[in-house]
Formats: structure tokens, C-alpha cells, sequence
């Protein structure tokens, strides 16, 4: 049997027709269920923390599991149970039995203050050369905040890719894409990171320079001051996570994708 | 609106109640499955009330919501591991429209729906979203510009793709029976 191509009326007049029956949900008590949900404690969202300088300096209470596990990291006698194994310049990852899932109130929070910047302010200003990724996909990001590492020695550069067709918004992040950026010196420790049981990690090269490819369940990430101490309130979950050098800047790109498409984006860089 | 943003959350229940079946049309169209697409809508409206200190004052909600529910149906379809059909599905025992038809009419239009929709469930989401903001949902230009994300001059020729695609689609499935 041969069809004649339909004209363009009779295709619109199909489509409209399509459209009329399709089989859509009809819901109705979906105020109610959206209301319950509003009123349950909202999941934090820790780069709400970098909007307010004010609010970022605010101790943070983190839960008996949090403050257990930063005590075991930071204190050397613990530290057998958690060995150091891996290290980028001013990034140490941490190898642990198992991570105790800190509970919501706990999990996300930043450690800086930052301002923010457009991503031009942040290259003119930045005290390192600021990449970003040119993936069209991405495009550019909704917001960009320079702030200091922890010790004050450094600018941080955060670029927050909100909501991005194809990656989801992560868990643990809240955002589809984030990436970090800073100079740190190569016997400084600035971030840290615990990865358990669960938590692969990978080598991997970008652009001709070492990385590691962090992907399962979620690491966690924090910061450490100068002596070494570690901020609780800077403690969150991290899903999976690109790290690597790149002419002496360490960058992290945080996004649930794979590692192929991690290491795409990351070639992006400019 | 202006209450919603002020953190009235019985204020923005009237904007669910009002906007609930687009936005959940909206999700079907993506995702295929009545379920899945009223997890997103009420995951949208969630997500749209946080981000409402985002919205601009005066700007139209309807668009502004349905970019939330397309991306974040999009995002669904993918992390679940996408399929490439989607099992999109119409109620064909409407009595209204075939009434005044003959019966060769009445198939000949059936016919055509089947053609159609089949075409449409193997459309990559982001053409589906195109056509049923135009043709499903009468969205005027300016609106789809905005639940696009996308410059108004930029409306037509998407829409345009999507058909040519939607032509594609439909002969080769054409030539399949032959």
C-alpha cells in the first residue's frame, strides 16, 4: 500500500486531532500533594550558602555522625582506619571503610564566602588564569562566585550550572553542574575528600595532565584550614567528581554523568 | 503570585490547581506514562516554588513553569536509562469529531492518528516538546519562545525541524509497509 505525504493542513489538522486524545493524567489532588511537601524541612542546598557572606561564617550544627567522621579524619590517631592515598596540589582523597550518610540538616554546606562575580570579573580578577568549559551544552554559567580558600592564601573560583538539559540535578550537589577552581601550592591540603567502599576511583588524563575520575556513591568533600583541622560545616556529600590539574590550577567538575562525558567537558576547558 | 513569593504557600496551591493539567500534559508528552508525568509535575511545582525568588515580577508563570516540568522531564527520562519510543497513547473512542464522518473518512483519520503518533513516540523529546507546545497546547509564539528558553526568532525554525523530522519519521515508517 503507498500513502500519498500528507499536505501541511492535513498534518496540522492530525496533530491537533493527536493532541486532543492523547491519554494525559488527569490530576487532581496535586495542590495538596505539592503543599505536603512544602511543608516537610527543605533539603539543603549548600551554595545557598555562598549568596550570603554573612550567613556562611554561621556555625553550623552538624549531627553526632558528621561530627564522628571529621574527628576520625582529622585526628591522626584515627586516621589509620582512613588512609591517605591519593593527592592533587591542595587536594587530598582519603580512602575509608564506610561513610556514615550524614542526615539532611547536616549535609550540604560551603566553607567560603563568595561574591558574585560574572565570569569575566572572576578572570580579570582571579589570581590564577579561570577556565571554563565552551560545551555549547552547557553554555555559560548562571553564576559564578569568587571567593578564598580556607586559609585565606587563595581565590576560589565556583562556576554553577543550575539546570542543564540531559544532567540531572544531582542529590548531593543540588545543581546539574559545578566546577571549582583555584592555585594551591602542592604541599598544602585546602579540600579533602573520604571515599568508601562504594566510591570508585579512577586515573585519568586531561589534556596531558593527571586527574582522578571519583563516580558511585557519594565521596564526601570537605575543606581543611592550615593546621589541618577540618571545618565541620563544610563537610557534604559529593556525587561524581572530575579533579585534575591543569598548568597548576586544580579544577573539579562535580555532575552525574559518566566518565567519558566528564572527561568531554573537561576537554572544553578554556 | 506576588503572595507565592512572599512564602504563601496556600497562594501558590492556587497557582498548582490552576496550572496542574499543563503541567502535567506538558510531562506526558515527554516521559509517556501518566504516572511518571504526575511524579514531575509535582516534583516541578516544588522545585518552581523554591526558585521563585528567580522569577522575575511580571513576567508570565505558565512559560517560566513549563520550562521547569519539560527539564526536569527530560532529566527523568534520561537518568532512568532512556528508551528510544516512549509509550505515548491516545483514548480513540472519543464520540465527538467522527460523528459527521463517513466511514472511510472516520478510518482514513484514524489511519492518519496512528501514523502520526507513532512517528511522535520515536522523536527525540526535545521536537515532541516543539510540536505539542504548538499544535497540542496552542502556545502562542512568545510563550513557546519563553517555555523554550529560547530567542522568538528562533521559535519558527525549531518548530519547522521538528516537522521535517516529524516527515521523516512518518515516510520511513511509510516505506516500511510498502
Amino acid at each position: 500500500m503507498t500513502r500519498e505525504p500528507m499536505s501541511e493542513h492535513e498534518l496540522e489538522a492530525t496533530l491537533s486531532d493527536v493532541g486532543e486524545r492523547l491519554a494525559y493524567p488527569r490530576p487532581t489532588r496535586l495542590a495538596d500533594a505539592v503543599r505536603a511537601r512544602l511543608r516537610e524541612p527543605r533539603p539543603g542546598r549548600w551554595w545557598d550558602m555562598l549568596r550570603s557572606p554573612r550567613r556562611a561564617f554561621v556555625p553550623v550544627f552538624a549531627t553526632l555522625v558528621v561530627l564522628a567522621l571529621a574527628v576520625l579524619v582529622a585526628l591522626p590517631d584515627a586516621r589509620a582506619a582512613a588512609t591517605e592515598f591519593l593527592r592533587l596540589r591542595g587536594i587530598v582523597i582519603f580512602q575509608a571503610p564506610a561513610i556514615a550518610t550524614p542526615s539532611a540538616t547536616a549535609v550540604p554546606r560551603a566553607t567560603f564566602a563568595g561574591a558574585l562575580v560574572t565570569l569575566d570579573e572572576a578572570r580579570r580578577t582571579a589570581d590564577f588564569t579561570v577556565r571554563a568549559p565552551t560545551d555549547p551544552s552547557l553554555g555559560a554559567p548562571d553564576q559564578v562566585y569568587r571567593g578564598k580558600s580556607p586559609n585565606g592564601a587563595h581565590d576560589v573560583i565556583t562556576l554553577v550550572y543550575i539546570s542543564r538539559a540531559g544532567i540531572p540535578v544531582s542529590r548531593e550537589a543540588g545543581v546539574s553542574v559545578l566546577v571549582g577552581e583555584f592555585r594551591g601550592r602542592i604541599d598544602e591540603t585546602l579540600f579533602a575528600k573520604v571515599a568508601a567502599a562504594g566510591t570508585r576511583i579512577e586515573d585519568v588524563t586531561v589534556s596531558g595532565d593527571k586527574g582522578f575520575w571519583i563516580e558511585g556513591e557519594p565521596h564526601l568533600f570537605f575543606y581543611r584550614d592550615e593546621a589541618g583541622n577540618v571545618w565541620n560545616e563544610t563537610l557534604r556529600l559529593a556525587g561524581n567528581t572530575l579533579l585534575w590539574e591543569q598548568d597548576g590550577v586544580t579544577h573539579r567538575l562535580e555532575a552525574q554523568v559518566t566518565r567519558e562525558e566528564a572527561l568531554r567537558i573537561a576537554a572544553t576547558f578554556r | 503570585m506576588e503572595r507565592s513569593r512572599n512564602g504563601d504557600q496556600n497562594a501558590y496551591a492556587e497557582l498548582v490547581t490552576r496550572y496542574q493539567a499543563i503541567a502535567a500534559r506538558t510531562a506526558y508528552v515527554i516521559t509517556g506514562t501518566a504516572a511518571d508525568a504526575e511524579d514531575v509535575a509535582q516534583d516541578a511545582f516544588v522545585k518552581a516554588y523554591y526558585a521563585l525568588d528567580r522569577f522575575r515580577t511580571g513576567a508570565p508563570f505558565r512559560p517560566w513553569l513549563l520550562r521547569i516540568v519539560a527539564n526536569e522531564a527530560i532529566n527523568r527520562r534520561k537518568a532512568a536509562g532512556r528508551r528510544p519510543t516512549v509509550g505515548l497513547s491516545v483514548v480513540e473512542d472519543r464520540a465527538s469529531g467522527d460523528t459527521a464522518l463517513s466511514p472511510e473518512a472516520s478510518a482514513l483519520a484514524h489511519e492518519r492518528r496512528e501514523l502520526v503518533l507513532d512517528a511522535l513516540r520515536r522523536m527525540r523529546e526535545e521536537d515532541r516538546l516543539v510540536i505539542a507546545y504548538r499544535y497540542f497546547f496552542e502556545l502562542s509564539e512568545v510563550e513557546m519562545a519563553d517555555a523554550l528558553g529560547v530567542a522568538r526568532g528562533t521559535v519558527k525554525s525549531r518548530l519547522s525541524r521538528a516537522i521535517a523530522r516529524l516527515r521523516t519519521l512518518m515516510e520511513g515508517e511509510g516505506r516500511h509497509d510498502a
